[in-house]
C-alpha cells in the first residue's frame, strides 16, 4: 500500500546539519494499523511528512499506492494528498470558519468529487458526531475536534491515512475513543494506518510498532501490548546505548 | 519598548509601507494644493510687479461691479487728465491705460490663444519699463503692431510678417514690426498698437479707466499720491503702485480660489479613506499582537506602556506617510501645473516647497495617523493579562446588533431630513443639505458590519455556485469579522459613494440640459464667442446676412445689487422673444423697451421681488443704477441668468472694450434655406476668428460635453480616492493571510491545490469589494436622487439614474477586488505547507 526506501532527510549544511532521516526503509500493508515510537527528535514526524507527500527526502523514493512520488510536480502531489491520502495532525486540523460537517467532506468538496453518502454515515456513527455536526469547531472540545479531524481524513476513502501524535493534546478518555477508532476504521473498513505516538498504551492498539532512533529504524514488534512495547523502548533508550 | 515597537516595524516593513501609502496619497493632496498655490501666487506676483513696473502712482476712476474675470469695470475719466498729471511737478510722465482684448491671427489663419487666457492688447509706449524691445521699431499707426516675443512663437510669425488682428468687430491687416519681451504672462497673448490707434480703439469715446503715472527720481510713491489727488475729480481714486500689485494680485488670488477649494475637498476624502485603513491596519495588528501585548501585560507593562507602545508604530507611519506624502505633493503639484497649462494658463513659479507646507503636510500626516491609531491602541491596552495563556485568541464580536440599531436611527434621521426637501423642493440651506449628506455616510459607515453578512450573501452567491467549497470558504472568510471587513471596505464605499452621486448629478444635468434647451430654444442657430465674447459688430455682421430674421445676443453685465445675482443678461425684447421660448408668470417681456428689469421665478421668490419693486446698486460701471422689475419670467436656463436688464443698459453699463455677447441666437426668416443661411453666417463671422456657429443639436451637445469635461475632472480625482481603497483591501488581505498561515498550510496539506487557494483569497477580495461597491453605489445613488430634488430650481429638472455607468461601477470593483487579491495569493501559495503549520 505504501513503502518507503532509503529516506533520507538532511537539514541545514556543514555544522547545522541534521540528518533527520538516515536512510528509513519500511512497507505498510493494507489494512494494518502500524504505530512508529522513538524518542524526542529521532524523526518520527520527518518520517510521516515525507511519506504523507507533506515533504520531500533528500533521496529516497516513497510509493504510495502504486505511485513513485519522488519527481511529481506540486499539482499532482496536491492531488494525491487530497485523493489518497489522509492526514492528521496533533492539533489545529479543522478549518475554523466551516462546521464539523464542512470540515470532514473538505476534500471532497476541494476536489468537487460526490460524497458517498453510506459511506460518510458510516463514518460519522462510528466518530459519534452526529449530534454536532452544524458546530463550528471552536464549540467543539479538543477531543471531538480531533475525532473531525479522523473523520475528514477517512472520508475521501484515501489509500492510506498517516496520524502525527493524534492523542498528544488528550486526555487519557479522549485518546481511548480516538484510538478505538482507529481501531475499528482498520477492522471495519480495512483502512491502512499509520500513527506516531509517545504512549506504549496507545501503541498497544496497533499492529506493529516500528521504534526510530536518530533517523533509522531500530527495531520492530508485532502484536505489541503495553508491556512488550515499554520493553522495547527501554531497550532503544538513547541514554543506555550510549553507555 | 521602543525596541519592542522597533521590532514590530521591522517584521512588518510590507505592511507599514502599505499603511503609509494611504496616509501619504491624502498628504500629497494637501501638500500638492499648497505647492500649486505658493507658486500661482509667485507666478501672478512676478507678472503684476511687472506690469506694474515704473509705475509710481495708480489713478482710475470710480470702481464698478467685478467683471466675470475679476477685474473691476471702472468709469471712465477723460483723456485729457494726461496733461493735467503730467503738468504736475513731481510727475516724470503719465500714460492712459488703453488696453483691451485684440485676438491674433498665426500663420495657420487661426486665433492664436490659450484656452481660457486672456488675449490682451495695450498701447506702446516709448521707453516703456515694462517692456524691452527684442527686435524691431514702434509701431505706427493701425497697420503695425509690437508682438510679445512668446505670443509671436505660438503663431508662427516673425517681425516682418503680415497677418490680421482681431479687435471687437474690426478685423485689421497688420504688419508686425516688433518683438517685445515681457516676463511671464501666464498664457496670456499681446499685442501692441500706437497710441492714437490705441485711444482709437480702446478709449473712441474719449475716456480711459486709469492712468499709470511714474514720477521723478527720489520722490516717494505716498507722496506722489498726494500731489496727484490734488487733480483728480472726485470719481477718481490714486493708489501708489505698489499697493496696485497687491491689490492685482489678491484680486487674482480670489479668482483661482476654487482651484484650492476643489483641491482641498478631495485632499479631506483621501485623508478620512486613508484614516479608515489606518484604523483598520492598527486594529488587525493589534488583533494578531494580542498574546504578545498580553504577555507584556502579564510580564509588567502598564496599559499606558501599550498604547505609548502602539502609538510610536503610528507617529513612525505617519512621519514617514507625511514626509514621502510631501514629495509626491510636489509631484502633483507640477502634474497640475501641466494641467492648467493645457487650460491656458501658464504657471511659472516653479515649484516652492515653503516652511508652511512642509510643516502642514507632517503634521497632517501625523495627526491623522496618530488619531486613527488612538482607538485600536486603547483597545490594545483593555487586553488582559490572561490573554496571553489562552490559545485561540479573537477580539470579542459583539454590538452588531447596537450597530445596526445606531444606523437605523441615523438613517432615519437622514430620511426625516430629507423628506420634506423632497416635498417642498428647493427648500433647505446648504448647510443643512451638507448635514443630510453626512447623515447618509455616517449612517452606512456605522451600520456597515451590520450589513456585511446579508450583502455579502446576495454578491457572493453566484461565485458560491461556480465553485462550491472554494465559494463558501471565501465567504467565509469575509465574514469572520464583519467589522473588519466593513472598514475595509469603507473606503471603496465612500469613493464609490461620491463616484455613484457625480454620475446620476451629471446624467440628470445632461438630461435636463439637453431637455430643457431643447423646449426653450427656437433659434435655429447658436453664435458662440468662446473666452472673450462677441463685439457688436459681429452680431451686426450676422443680422445683415440675408435669410437672417434676428440675432438674440446675450450680454453679460457685472453687477453688485442687493437681492440681484452676479450676473445679469442684457438683451434685446423683440429679439429675445423669437430666440428663446420666455413663459412670463407677470408683466411682459416690451417691459425691457422700457427699461424695466425682468427676474425669473425663483429669485423673485427668494427675494420677494414683483413687478413695480425696485433694486439699486452698481451695474456694471454704473455706481448707483436704479432697477425696477417690469416682469417675472419661468426659469429659463437659455437665457442664463435670472435677471434680464435692457440692452440699453448693458450698453451704458459696460465700456465700449469690454462690451460682448458671450452668446446670440440667431432666428431664420420662415421659409428659408437653412443649410446656405447657415453657410452665409458662417462665411461672415470667419474673420472674427474664435466665433462658432453651431445648429441647434451641435448647441444642445455642446452644453451635455461641457459637463462631460468638468466630470472628467472630477472622476479623474476620485479615481485616486479608489487607489487608496485599493490600498486598503491589499493591506487587510495581506494581513488576514498572515493571520492564517496555519489554516493555509492545513488546507494545503488536505489538498487543497494552488490555484484553488488563489481563487478562494481572489474571490475574499472581491467579496470585500463588491460589498463596499453595492454600499457606496446605494449611498451615492441615495445622495444623487437627493440633491437632484434640492436642485430641481437651479434647472435639474430631470433625474435621470445611469444604470450603465452604475454597472461599469460595480464590475470595475469585481476588478479591483481582483487585482488588490494579487499579491496577498501569490504570498499566500507560496507559503511552504510544513512551516505553515507548525506557525503559532
Ligand atoms: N525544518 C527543520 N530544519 C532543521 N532541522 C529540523 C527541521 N525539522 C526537523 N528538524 C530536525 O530533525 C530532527 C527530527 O525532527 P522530527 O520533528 O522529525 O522529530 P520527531 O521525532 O517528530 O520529534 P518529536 O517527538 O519531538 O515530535 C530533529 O533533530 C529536528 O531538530
Ligand atoms: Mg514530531
Amino acid at each position: 500500500m505504501a513503502r518507503a526506501r532509503d529516506l533520507v532527510k538532511i537539514y541545514g549544511e556543514g555544522d547545522a546539519q541534521v540528518n533527520a532521516l538516515a536512510g528509513v526503509s519500511a512497507e505498510f500493508r493494507r489494512g494494518e494499523l502500524t504505530a512508529i515510537m522513538g524518542p524526542s527528535g529521532s524523526g518520527k514526524s520527518t518520517f510521516m511528512h515525507c511519506m504523507a507527500a507533506l515533504d520531500t527526502p533528500t533521496s529516497g523514493s516513497v510509493e504510495i499506492d502504486g505511485v513513485e512520488i519522488a519527481g511529481l510536480k506540486d499539482k499532482a502531489l496536491t492531488r494525491l494528498r487530497r485523493d489518497r491520502i489522509g492526514f492528521v495532525f496533533q492539533s489545529f486540523n479543522l478549518v475554523p470558519t466551516l462546521t464539523a460537517e464542512e470540515n470532514i467532506t473538505l476534500p471532497l468538496d476541494i476536489a468537487g468529487a460526490k460524497l458517498d453518502k453510506d459511506w460518510y454515515e458510516r463514518i460519522i456513527d462510528t466518530v459519534g458526531l452526529r449530534a454536532r455536526l452544524r458546530h463550528k469547531p471552536s464549540e467543539l472540545s479538543g477531543g471531538q475536534q480531533q475525532r473531525v479531524a479522523c473523520a475528514r481524513a477517512l472520508v475521501s476513502r484515501p489509500a492510506i491515512v498517516f496520524a502525527d501524535e493524534p492523542t498528544g493534546n488528550l486526555d487519557s478518555q479522549a485518546s481511548a475513543e480516538i484510538l478505538s477508532f482507529l481501531r475499528r476504521s482498520v477492522d471495519e473498513f480495512g483502512q491502512t494506518i499509520v500513527m506516531v505516538t509517545h504512549e506504549p498504551s496507545a501503541a498497544a492498539h496497533a499492529d506493529r510498532v516500528l521504534f526510530l532512533a536518530d533517523g533509522r529504524i531500530v527495531g520492530e514488534l508485532l502484536e505489541p501490548t503495553a508491556a512488550t512495547v515499554l520493553e522495547q523502548m527501554a531497550a532503544h533508550d538513547p541514554a543506555q546505548r550510549v553507555s | 519598548m521602543r525596541r519592542v515597537t522597533m521590532a514590530g516595524i521591522r517584521g512588518h516593513w510590507l505592511r507599514f509601507l502599505l499603511t503609509s501609502l494611504s496616509v501619504l496619497l491624502g498628504v500629497a493632496f494637501v501638500a500638492g494644493t499648497l505647492v500649486l498655490t505658493d507658486s500661482l501666487d509667485r507666478t501672478f506676483t512676478g507678472i503684476f510687479s511687472q506690469a506694474n513696473k515704473g509705475t509710481d502712482v495708480y489713478v482710475s476712476g470710480a470702481e464698478g461691479a467685478t467683471a466675470i474675470d475679476g477685474t473691476n469695470l471702472r468709469s471712465g475719466l477723460p483723456l485729457t487728465l494726461e496733461a493735467e498729471l503730467e503738468r504736475l511737478p513731481d510727475v516724470r510722465r503719465a500714460a492712459p491705460e488703453l488696453a483691451g482684448s485684440a485676438i491674433l491671427v498665426g500663420k495657420d489663419g487661426t486665433a492664436v490663444r490659450n484656452g481660457g487666457a486672456p488675449t490682451l492688447s495695450f498701447s506702446w509706449l516709448d521707453d516703456d519699463p515694462v517692456l524691452e524691445v527684442v527686435d524691431g521699431r514702434a509701431p505706427r499707426g493701425p497697420g503695425e503692431i509690437a508682438v510679445e516675443e512668446g505670443t509671436l512663437q505660438k503663431a508662427g510669425l516673425t517681425v516682418g510678417d503680415r497677418t490680421r488682428v482681431v479687435v471687437g468687430p474690426r478685423v485689421m491687416d497688420v504688419k508686425i514690426v516688433a518683438s517685445v519681451r515681457f516676463g511671464a504672462l501666464a498664457g496670456t497673448t499681446l499685442v501692441l498698437f500706437d497710441e492714437p490707434t490705441s485711444v482709437n480703439l480702446f478709449a473712441p469715446d474719449g475716456t480711459t479707466a486709469a492712468f499709470q503715472v511714474q514720477g521723478n527720481p527720489g520722490v516717494s510713491q505716498e507722496a506722489l499720491v498726494g500731489q496727484v489727488q490734488q487733480v483728480l475729480p472726485p470719481t477718481a481714486e490714486a493708489i501708489t503702485g505698489e499697493a496696485k500689485t497687491e491689490k492685482d494680485t489678491a484680486t487674482m488670488r480670489q479668482a483661482l480660489g476654487f482651484i484650492n477649494t476643489f483641491l482641498l475637498v478631495f485632499a479631506g476624502i483621501s485623508l478620512v479613506v486613508g484614516g479608515f485603513i489606518i484604523v483598520n491596519t492598527f486594529s488587525m495588528l493589534i488583533a494578531q499582537r494580542t498574546r504578545e501585548l498580553a504577555l507584556l501585560r502579564a510580564i509588567g507593562a502598564g496599559a499606558g506602556q501599550v498604547v505609548r507602545m502602539v502609538l510610536a508604530e503610528a507617529v513612525a507611519i505617519g512621519l514617514v506617510g507625511g514626509l514621502v506624502g510631501l514629495g509626491a505633493g510636489v509631484g502633483l503639484a507640477a502634474a497640475l501645473q501641466a494641467a492648467l497649462t493645457s487650460f491656458g494658463l501658464e504657471v511659472s513659479g516653479g515649484l516652492p516647497v515653503s516652511a508652511r507646507t512642509v510643516i502642514v503636510s507632517l503634521l497632517l500626516g501625523l495627526v491623522v495617523t496618530v488619531v486613527a491609531a488612538a482607538v485600536p491602541a486603547i483597545r490594545a491596552s483593555r487586553i488582559a493579562p490572561i490573554a496571553a495563556m489562552r490559545d485561540d485568541v479573537a477580539m470579542p464580536e459583539k454590538g452588531l446588533r447596537r450597530r445596526a440599531l445606531w444606523a437605523t436611527a441615523l438613517l432615519l434621521l437622514g430620511l426625516a431630513a430629507v423628506a420634506p426637501a423632497l416635498r417642498l423642493e428647493g427648500t433647505g440651506s446648504n448647510a443643512s443639505q451638507v448635514a443630510v449628506v453626512l447623515l447618509l455616510f455616517a449612517a452606512f459607515a456605522v451600520g456597515a458590519p451590520a450589513l456585511a453578512r446579508p450583502v455579502i450573501a446576495v454578491v457572493g452567491a453566484p461565485f458560491a455556485a461556480l465553485s462550491r467549497s472554494v465559494g463558501r470558504m471565501a465567504r467565509g472568510n469575509a465574514l469572520r469579522n464583519p467589522r473588519r471587513t466593513a472598514a475595509t471596505a469603507s473606503a471603496l464605499m465612500i469613493g464609490l459613494a461620491l463616484v455613484s452621486a457625480v454620475s446620476v448629478l451629471s446624467a440628470s444635468a445632461t438630461e435636463s440640459t439637453k431637455s430643457l434647451v431643447n423646449q426653450l430654444v427656437r433659434a435655429d442657430l447658436v453664435l458662440e464667442g468662446g473666452f472673450t465674447g462677441m463685439s457688436d459688430g459681429i452680431t451686426d455682421a450676422v443680422r445683415r446676412v440675408g435669410g437672417v430674421k434676428s440675432v438674440a445676443g446675450l450680454r453679460a453685465v457685472p453687477l453688485d445689487v442687493d437681492g440681484a445675482p452676479q450676473l445679469a443678461v442684457g438683451s434685446d425684447a423683440a429679439a429675445l422673444a423669437d430666440a428663446v421660448d420666455v413663459q412670463m408668470r407677470s408683466g411682459t417681456l416690451d417691459v425691457l423697451d422700457d427699461g424695466k428689469v425682468l427676474v425669473s421665478e425663483s429669485l423673485a421668490k427668494d427675494e420677494d421681488l414683483d413687478v413695480g419693486s425696485t433694486l439699486s446698486g452698481v451695474v456694471g460701471s454704473l455706481p448707483d443704477a436704479k432697477l425696477t422689475v417690469g416682469g417675472v419670467f419661468a426659469d429659463n436656463p437659455a437665457i442664463g441668468s435670472s435677471m434680464v436688464i435692457p440692452a440699453k443698459l448693458a450698453e451704458q453699463a459696460v465700456p465700449a472694450p469690454q462690451r460682448a455677447d458671450m452668446l446670440a441666437y440667431v432666428v431664420l426668416d420662415p421659409g428659408a434655406d437653412a443649410a446656405k443661411v447657415r453657410a452665409a453666417v458662417v462665411d461672415a463671422v470667419k474673420p472674427y476668428v474664435v466665433v462658432s456657429v453651431q445648429d441647434r443639436d451641435e448647441f444642445i451637445n455642446a452644453q451635455s460635453d461641457q459637463i462631460e469635461q468638468l466630470l472628467m475632472t472630477i472622476y479623474v480625482l476620485l479615481a485616486l480616492s479608489v487607489v487608496i481603497a485599493v490600498l486598503g483591501i491589499v493591506n487587510t488581505l495581506a494581513l488576514s493571510v498572515f493571520e492564517r498561515t496555519r489554516e493555509i498550510g492545513l488546507l494545503r496539506a488536505v489538498g487543497l491545490s494552488r490555484s484553488q487557494l488563489r481563487r478562494m483569497i481572489t474571490l475574499e477580495s472581491v467579496y470585500t469589494a463588491l460589498f463596499g461597491a453595492v454600499l457606496g453605489a446605494v449611498l451615492g445613488l441615495g445622495i444623487g436622487v437627493f440633491m437632484q430634488h434640492v436642485l430641481v430650481d437651479e434647472g435639474l429638472t430631470d433625474l435621470v439614474v445611469p444604470t450603465g455607468s452604475l454597472v461599469t461601477v460595480l464590475v470595475l470593483s469585481a476588478i479591483v477586488g481582483i487585482v488588490a487579491a494579487v499579491l496577498p495569493a501569490v504570498r499566500a501559495t507560496r507559503l511552504n505547507i510544513l512551516k505553515a503549520i507548525s506557525v503559532d
